[in-house]
């Protein structure tokens, strides 16, 4: 059954690492060129001092003003719905492929029993999706990481591209896919039917419900604090309102701020990691069921 | 007068009011059946008639509605991994996976079935004259079939179902088909249960036949017993059915004569026949056509591809 995963998978596990391959060449030209830029405006030597980033915005601002770009629009405008597109590309022609072309009577007339066929296969892609997933998280962690030293990486953007999350929403972008293959027994109805209810899900969890994961801390501006910029995230904030790089602010109270502590960034992606991947296993565990009770 | 040895163990499939349904409408309903081991079943039907949907639940591809399915004695639905190892299925327009070799296929069989035949596989492949490294896109469609056939005979499963096997193909590769099946069924005792739309496809070379129309079976048992109960009888047209000796299936009345299919015993016959009354053997055609004719949906019959005429 390995085997045969393989062979059935092996033109889509090539795509995905073109596209892996792609994305590690454009990381490193762009991500070198901003190592060795962050090291020559004596960034590094001045976020080591005591006031941080506070102490030179010039040569803030020139690094923005260089890299600000590359970093935040070409990543997150095309790359919020990539880890989609990659799991429903794979997981929508699992099952439907098999009953579109016919091949289902081949394939579950073997002497192995369909809902065992399923799982192996399921297993074996998620891995691969897994493996996906992480190296695309570490090209994009390397290439950003002198951006995040001075940007952290709670903000919206920046969050959705690092840690567990990537991983989590290729793996959900699969399950949907592969459930509504079997369900609607076409590929391209079922990438579509998967794929809407995905960017709809994760754009509820990143603007309704990531916010109040926990809850948020307040932050009283006084003589002494508050001493970072006022408003928006990311580049045009450095450092945020609470002075502290990371944190991530949520918005204006009366007096201060509302935010989530820089520290909160793993607890966070635990949370939305976890909760994809039970979307997922949801997904995935109705699909074998499915095909288990069709004999019984 | 069949091949099968009537004292063996118990019979290869039997299924006991067999139904499924999809939505309001039955597809197969009632459908009690008994093929003896060894035998080389007939499954004829018109389009429609519910033969795929009861091949499908032979081999446990379709979960029946109601009733119940045993191959060699194990009930289809409570042991499937069972029945999955017992029957090699080829299915009706010969699903291959397009972008494989036939190297490939062959390899998926051996990663799918313990008791997989690779030698046999390749030895089919080399008589018949089909590179082991051609892509299935490639393959004539007669290819195709022979490389299906083959998948289902190197697992070694004692029942073969074929569905519809040669409805795709140009003559020659029919014949060339069934030849193959026909020799290896003789080679190692298969039973096969094998379904076609075209009768006469199935004159010569089933020893059993099942008669399937509307859902319903018509008609079922080893052929020469069920040629040997059946005659045509050409009678003055004023007779009426109650008279003649027997069940009459079918009646064509022309301006003075009727000719009529019945189902009587010989001796039977023999005793009541009355002057002016002709008897013909039936033909395989004329029996199994008079029996889809007599259906509740007689109108599909038309659809049943024939090569002669059912009445003279």
């Amino acid at each position: 059954m390995i085997w045969v995963s393989w062979r059935q998978h092996r033109s889509q596990a090539l795509g995905c690492l073109a596209v892996l391959a792609s994305l590690a060449v454009y990381a490193i030209m762009v991500g070198s060129s901003m190592r060795t830029a962050f090291g020559q405006d004596g960034l590094a030597a001045c976020l080591a001092g005591s006031k941080g980033a506070v102490a030179c915005p010039n040569a803030v601002s020139a690094f923005t003003n260089e890299f600000g770009s590359e970093v935040n629009i070409a990543f997150w405008s095309v790359a919020l719905i990539v880890p989609g597109l990659i799991g429903v590309l794979v997981g929508a022609p699992l099952i439907a492929r098999e009953l579109e072309y016919g091949t289902w009577r081949l394939a579950w007339s073997q002497s192995v029993p369909r809902a065992r066929w399923l799982a192996v296969k399921l297993a074996l892609v998620t891995g691969g999706l897994i493996i996906v997933g992480a190296v695309m998280t570490a090209v994009i962690t390397w290439y950003r990481a002198p951006m995040d030293r001075l940007t952290g990486h709670f903000q919206h953007n920046i969050y959705d591209f690092e840690g567990l999350v990537p991983t989590a929403y290729i793996l959900c972008a699969f399950g949907f896919a592969v459930l509504a293959g079997l369900l609607i027994r076409r590929s391209i109805p079922a990438m579509i039917a998967a794929f809407i209810p995905w960017l709809a899900i994760r754009l509820i969890i990143e603007f309704m419900l990531r916010p109040h994961f926990l809850a948020p801390l307040s932050l009283t501006c006084g003589p002494h604090n508050c001493s970072g910029s006022n408003g928006g995230y990311g580049i045009s904030a450095i450092p945020p309102a609470t002075g502290h790089i990371g944190d991530w602010v949520l918005g204006q109270t009366g007096s201060g701020f509302l935010y989530q502590p820089a520290d909160r960034f793993w607890i966070f992606q635990s949370i939305e990691a976890g909760t994809f991947v039970a979307l997922t296993a949801a997904a995935l565990g109705t699909a074998i069921w499915l095909l288990h009770r069709r004999t019984a | 007068m069949t091949q099968h040895d009537p004292g063996s163990d118990g019979p290869a499939l039997r299924t006991d009011r067999l139904g499924r349904r999809y939505g309001r409408a039955w597809a197969l309903r009632d459908c009690t059946l008994e093929v003896p081991a060894g035998a080389v079943a007939g499954l004829v039907g018109p389009n429609g008639a519910g033969k795929t949907t009861l091949l499908e639940m032979i081999i446990g591809l379709l979960r029946p509605t109601e009733g119940e399915v045993s191959v060699f004695g194990e009930t289809s639905r409570a042991r499937h991994v069972t029945t999955l190892a017992q029957v090699g299925y080829v299915a009706q327009d010969h699903p291959l996976y397009r972008d494989f070799s036939v190297a490939d296929m062959y390899h998926l069989g051996a990663a799918m079935n313990p008791g997989w035949d690779g030698k046999l596989a390749t030895a089919r492949m080399d008589a018949l004259g089909i590179p082991l490294k051609r892509k299935v896109k490639q393959l004539s469609g007669g290819q195709r079939a022979q490389v299906s056939l083959t998948m289902a005979l190197a697992k070694r499963a004692p029942l073969l179902v074929l569905d519809e096997p040669v409805s795709s193909l140009d003559p020659i590769a029919r014949q060339e088909f069934m030849r193959e099946v026909m020799a290896a069924a003789a080679d190692s005792g298969l039973t096969v249960i094998v379904s076609s739309h075209v009768v006469a496809e199935l004159e010569r070379l089933c020893d059993w036949l099942v008669v399937l129309a509307g859902g319903h079976v018509q008609l079922a048992g080893p052929t020469d017993d069920l040629m040997a109960a059946h005659c045509l009888l050409t009678v003055p047209r004023a007779a009426r059915d109650a008279e003649l000796p027997g069940r009459v299936i079918h009646r064509s009345d022309s301006d003075r004569h009727s000719a009529v299919l019945i189902r009587t015993d010989p001796a039977r016959l023999r005793a009541e026949a009355r002057a002016g009354w002709h008897v013909d053997p039936v033909g395989f055609e004329q029996l199994v056509l008079a029996y889809l004719q007599r259906s509740p949906s007689a109108a599909t019959a038309e659809e049943l591809v024939t090569s002669k005429a059912v009445t003279r």
